[in-house]
């Protein structure tokens, strides 16, 4: 959108097979869409004030805006809440439409950065939120430094990289898998 | 005696040990077995294998049922997104066997498997239906007396409804953790945001200052329709939002009164008679009035 100008949905840019793509990767009841906005009325990216928030997305993907989608990084701030899909009339699972146009964003490496340090956290410690000082944290309060998690067992930690490389990881990912 | 495996993610055992203290020490005090779940991994969050795909997500938490499939033992976990990840999985392992069979493939080249017996609970349910109000009543050392509470159960703990094992009879008027403060001693009214987001997980990585505008939004409501002594959360991942990110519109002068605020299990464990130190030890909003009004001043 251009500064002060009118947020129109272009139709021409609409590309089925962008549709058939949302669909394949887990929209699987996107074209059952009645455009109700209920989804919208629930959805704390609306409130928050995020532009594209869940009834625009799936307006967007069964539109097959390909460029809106994946240009605009509201999707990534979903809050995986699932109101909508606990309310969608129709039930669509809104949230997988969310899911979906992330599925088809991380093929072309269009989201936040923050999502591969999450990726990357959990190959290589097991953990995607791995913060700093955390020993200290445990002491405090009379715990073992490591939890018994895969982080203190070196042969989980292995098995469990080695099922992360059977996934698409193993395609997409911009870090080391070794 | 009742046996659970304790599942602790990524938020409690790095963040907010103090949480991960506290279920441990509930869980003894009430007379259950913890199974360590060794080798467990991430739930995996949202933003990472399920935004990947269905069977990403899938498999990364097959990984994790499986370790306490093998255990003979469900789940307990404190944070909402690893209750909602997880129940999810089990959800689409069920409903897509063609997914169910490509995660049985890839267990297999790892040496495990998963047939899907693991329930997820989290420490509402838990309480409310494995533990029992009555005996909650009466294994308590400290009443609240009185103590008004606002309560928090968290999104990832109310929906979708239909994949979770247990739940609220209206998740839109959710009613638990109420009547679990009220067993205590406490006071827990309705309130008109109860059910509200409170900003934390992607929007808060994302879009910060919307994520805590969105939540200044709910605390406001909080302070004026009930104006509590404490906030009780349900969801690790709320408690950080609650409490360190309370603090932080504090010291970015947005808000101009506290509401301290406890995760459930930090809460029935200090009320269990757990150290308060520790059972509160990462807490950024203080809590001394409300640990006096606990252990019997006004």
């Amino acid at each position: 959108m251009e500064e002060g100008g009118v947020n129109v949905i272009d139709l021409t840019q609409g590309d089925e097979s962008f549709v058939k793509e949302l669909i394949a990767l887990g929209a699987d009841e996107l074209r059952e869409c009645i455009q109700c906005g209920k989804c919208g009325a629930t959805c704390p990216m609306a409130l928050a004030g995020l532009e594209f928030f869940i009834k625009r997305i799936v307006h967007a993907a069964n539109l097959g805006l390909r460029d809106i989608l994946l240009e605009d990084s509201s999707v990534w701030g979903c809050q995986s809440c699932n109101r909508c899909v606990e309310i969608c009339p129709m039930d669509i699972k809104p949230y997988e439409v969310i899911q979906a146009v992330r599925r088809a964003a991380v093929k072309v490496e269009a989201c936040p950065a923050n999502t591969y340090e999450g990726l990357r956290n959990l190959y290589r410690f097991g953990h995607a939120v791995f913060p700093k000082g955390f020993e200290e944290r445990r002491k405090k309060v009379g715990l073992p430094e490591k939890p018994p998690t895969a982080l203190s067992f070196d042969e989980f930690r292995k098995k469990y990289q080695e099922l992360l490389r059977q996934t698409i990881l193993e395609e997409i990912a911009p870090f080391p898998l070794d | 005696m009742q046996k659970i495996g304790i599942f602790l993610g990524c938020n409690i055992p790095f963040n907010r040990p103090d949480i991960e203290y506290s279920m441990r020490f509930l869980l003894k005090e009430l007379g259950v077995e913890i199974v360590e779940l060794e080798g467990a991994t991430c739930c995996p969050a949202y933003g990472t294998m399920p935004s990947l795909g269905l069977l990403e997500w899938a498999v990364a938490s097959a990984w994790n049922l499986s370790i306490a499939e093998e255990k003979g033992v469900d789940m307990l976990t404190g944070c909402g997104s690893c209750y909602g990840v997880q129940n999810e999985a089990n959800y689409y392992l069920k409903k897509h066997p063609e997914i169910k069979e490509q995660v049985d493939k890839i267990l297999a080249k790892v040496g495990r498997k998963y047939d899907g017996t693991v329930k997820v609970w989290n420490v509402i349910n838990f309480i409310y239906e494995k533990i029992g109000l009555d005996t909650l009543k009466q294994k308590i050392k400290y009443n609240l007396n009185g103590l008004k509470c606002a309560v928090q159960t968290g999104c990832h703990n109310l929906w979708p409804s239909k994949a979770f094992p247990s739940g609220e009879d209206n998740t839109f008027f959710p009613k638990r953790l109420r009547e679990i403060c009220e067993i205590m001693g406490g006071v827990a009214p309705h309130y008109s945001t109860i059910t509200d987001c409170c900003g934390m997980g992607a929007l808060r990585s994302n879009a910060p200052e919307k994520s805590l505008a969105l939540f200044k939004k709910k605390l406001d409501v909080i302070k004026e329709e009930l104006d509590p002594d404490l906030a009780v959360i349900g969801c690790s991942s709320c408690l950080l939002q609650f409490d360190a990110g309370q603090a932080l519109l504090i010291e970015q002068k947005k808000l101009n009164y506290k509401i301290p605020a406890l995760h459930l299990a930090q809460l029935t464990a200090i009320a269990l008679g757990a150290e308060v130190e520790k059972a509160t030890a990462m807490a950024s909003i203080p809590l001394n009035g409300v640990i006096t009004k606990i252990k019997g001043g006004n």
